[in-house]
């Protein structure tokens, strides 16, 4: 029974992945300029997620390390250092532009900048990892992110033509735009399949304790968390797709996005899109700072856990504390963090290799998983993933200069 | 038993089982004639940027001598203290005596015990 | 009598006692007994690093669509054949030729 309420780790870990600024920006891009013709981009990230996420929750909890230190244990600290330096500056732009989010959510309901959100906004997710223990960010991220079911709600109730909605499942190129298609593409696969998450799921299945027995659970929970994060993402594409494309309307800014429910669910929808965000990210704003002190944490050998008070493992708390100070600062300063969002998918995607090649090679190694090592399935998926992040590697960035 | 596979770069504990870091580096002795051996296990100060780049250790060090319990020398631990070689190594040492909480105590007494709700490491005890 | 950091030898080129490349040091085999660590020999060239990784069942099934032209091997340098006077040159008392591979 117990295990059942793990469930809470995979909804969290895909709220903070699929439900992010990112994620909803582009989602919500992509159905404007081309209905549900992306839609098989989101089903690829979730089903990739889906395996790299059960492959870092088996390899934590059969070796009870996590994907960080058993890459700092088989690759040496020199290649280590160039992963843990490429994935913490990509994940701290993502956690500026999640902060933002949280302040452009504010921003929605109270009438007040973003600007003026910074600090408070800071402050508080500062708190609640201060103070809070894994098992509540665990569970209050995950019931608070429930309220993103309201997209779902808001698809549904503007009735698309299911039809070509099951179409917008396979691959098409379209006619024209060809490279703001691919630029989308590229956002949708870079804002999805992002490697914090593995770090923070492996992290998570350590800080909960599981072992061996947690297999068969690691794979439902892998599988419905990020299927729920997945159905979400392509709820807010429909949503956009019959709100905005029949009007010809693009999304460039936050509050554009915010009018995707409105046809559905009045002006109420308006309010609830930015209450919605807020909790989303929120909830993805304490997992990358997590995911962030966890890294420093686990590759440099010092103690970590969010269940132990600051003092115990004060490297730790001060990694997390730093990390969202400065992160505040940008927000303070102006930057747009819709624009740090677009810049942060672009270089995710450009970093990926760096961190999916190593877990090929630590998902089939006998002396971390035994017997529950990789079967040709799972590492067929993991290489089509490889080959995926390599092409967006070498032209996400050219993309992003053409099609952005 | 391989040195880089078995030893380099694993977690270290100490006889309570408390974390101290990790195999940073180790120390060889080496003769004309005798056969080498291990002799020390080395924890932080700059060994570990040495293995990226020499100009890393020596920033490394300079940053060490401004901030933090002020010590630049990285901790040696005896091979002969080595008690097991499993997925991680546990050393037959108390953690807080050989130096490698250093600078995970200083950061607690300076930074982390003055922010409230921060703990401290006297009330744990 | 001199004392090196064995880490920093990781990845240094070794030549023979001609001059000739042989790889570079990327393993060390050890023995350990009554609270000593010895160092019996060195591994030196690439599939040290596959062992390392324990990667040989991802990379034996692209060297056999490869037909296996590329042979990835590794020598084994018993620890009397190292000079190691000049850690930052390493350098064999044999010839390549004298050497065996590991398997």
């Amino acid at each position: 029974m117990k295990k059942i309420l793990q469930l809470t780790l995979g909804i969290v870990t895909s709220v903070g992945g699929f439900l992010e600024i990112g994620s909803v920006a582009t989602a919500a891009q992509a159905g404007a300029l081309f209905g549900y013709k992306l839609l098989w981009a989101i089903l690829l990230g979730t089903i990739c997620l889906i395996f790299l996420v059960e492959m870092s929750g088996r390899l934590a909890a059969v070796s009870k390390h996590t994907i960080v230190e058993a890459t700092r244990e088989r690759f040496g600290f020199p290649f280590f250092s160039a992963v843990m330096l490429g994935m913490v500056l990509v994940a701290f732009l993502v956690l500026v532009a999640e902060l933002g989010g949280i302040g452009l959510s504010l921003q929605i309901l109270t009438g007040l900048g973003f600007r003026w959100w910074a600090v408070p906004v800071s402050l508080a997710v500062w708190l609640l990892m201060w103070k809070g223990t894994f098992s509540l960010i665990e569970n209050g991220a995950s019931l608070l992110g429930l309220v993103t079911v309201s997209f779902v709600v808001a698809a549904v109730k503007m009735h698309p033509e299911w039809g070509s909605v099951a179409h917008g499942l396979i691959p098409t190129v379209p006619g024209d735009q060809k490279a703001k298609y691919g630029f989308v593409a590229v956002s949708i696969l870079g804002a999805s399949i992002s490697p914090y998450l593995m770090y923070f799921y492996s992290s998570g299945a350590i800080e909960d304790k599981w072992d061996t027995s947690y297999i068969p659970m690691n794979r439902i929970i892998a599988g419905f968390g990020m299927t729920f994060g997945g159905f979400l993402s392509m709820a807010v594409l429909i949503a956009a797709a019959l709100a905005f494309q029949p009007r010809g309307i693009s999304v460039e800014k936050f509050e554009q996005a915010a009018l995707l429910m409105t046809p559905a669910l009045t002006h109420w929808g308006f309010y609830l899109f930015a209450l919605a965000m807020l909790f989303a990210c929120l909830g993805a704003a304490l997992e990358i700072s997590l995911s962030i002190a966890y890294f420093f944490a686990q590759g440099l050998g010092w103690s970590w856990s969010e269940d132990l008070t600051p003092s115990r493992d004060s490297r730790f708390s001060f990694v997390y504390t730093a990390i969202i100070l400065v992160a505040a600062v940008p927000l303070i300063l102006g930057v747009d963090p819709m624009k740090v969002t677009m810049l942060s998918m672009a270089l995710t995607a450009a970093t990926l290799p760096l961190a999916i090649v190593p877990f090929l090679i630590l998902m089939n190694d006998p002396s971390y998983l035994g017997g529950h090592r990789n079967g040709w399935i799972s590492n067929s998926v993991v290489a089509i993933v490889i080959l995926i992040s390599f092409v967006l590697a070498v032209i996400s960035i050219p993309l992003q200069i053409i099609g952005g | 038993m391989k040195l880089v596979r078995d030893v380099l770069d694993k977690k270290l504990t100490d006889r309570e089982k408390c974390e101290m870091g990790r195999v940073d580096g180790l120390l060889m002795r080496v003769g004309e004639r005798s056969q080498p051996r291990i002799t020390h296990i080395v924890i932080g100060g700059s060994t570990l940027w040495m293995r990226v780049h020499p100009a890393l250790a020596r920033l490394s060090v300079r940053l060490a001598r401004i901030w933090g319990p002020r010590r630049t020398e990285p901790i040696t631990i005896p091979w002969s203290r080595v008690e097991s070689v499993g997925k991680d190594i546990r050393l037959d040492v108390k953690a807080r005596d050989t130096g490698a909480l250093d600078w995970e105590l200083w950061i607690a007494r300076h930074v982390i015990e003055r922010i409230p709700g921060g703990g401290s490491e006297e009330e744990e005890e | 009598m001199i004392e090196i950091n064995a880490e920093l030898l990781l990845g240094r080129k070794v030549c023979d006692v001609n001059g000739e490349k042989v790889g570079r040091i990327e393993e060390f085999v050890v023995e350990t007994s009554d609270n000593a660590c010895l160092v019996d020999a060195y591994l030196v060239g690439a599939s040290a690093v596959i062992d390392r990784l324990s990667a040989w069942s991802l990379v034996r099934p692209i060297q056999k669509v490869l037909r296996g032209r590329s042979v990835i091997s590794s020598y084994r340098v018993p620890w009397e054949e190292m000079d190691l006077s000049d850690p930052e040159h390493p350098k064999l008392k044999v010839q390549r030729s004298e050497l065996r591979h590991a398997n």
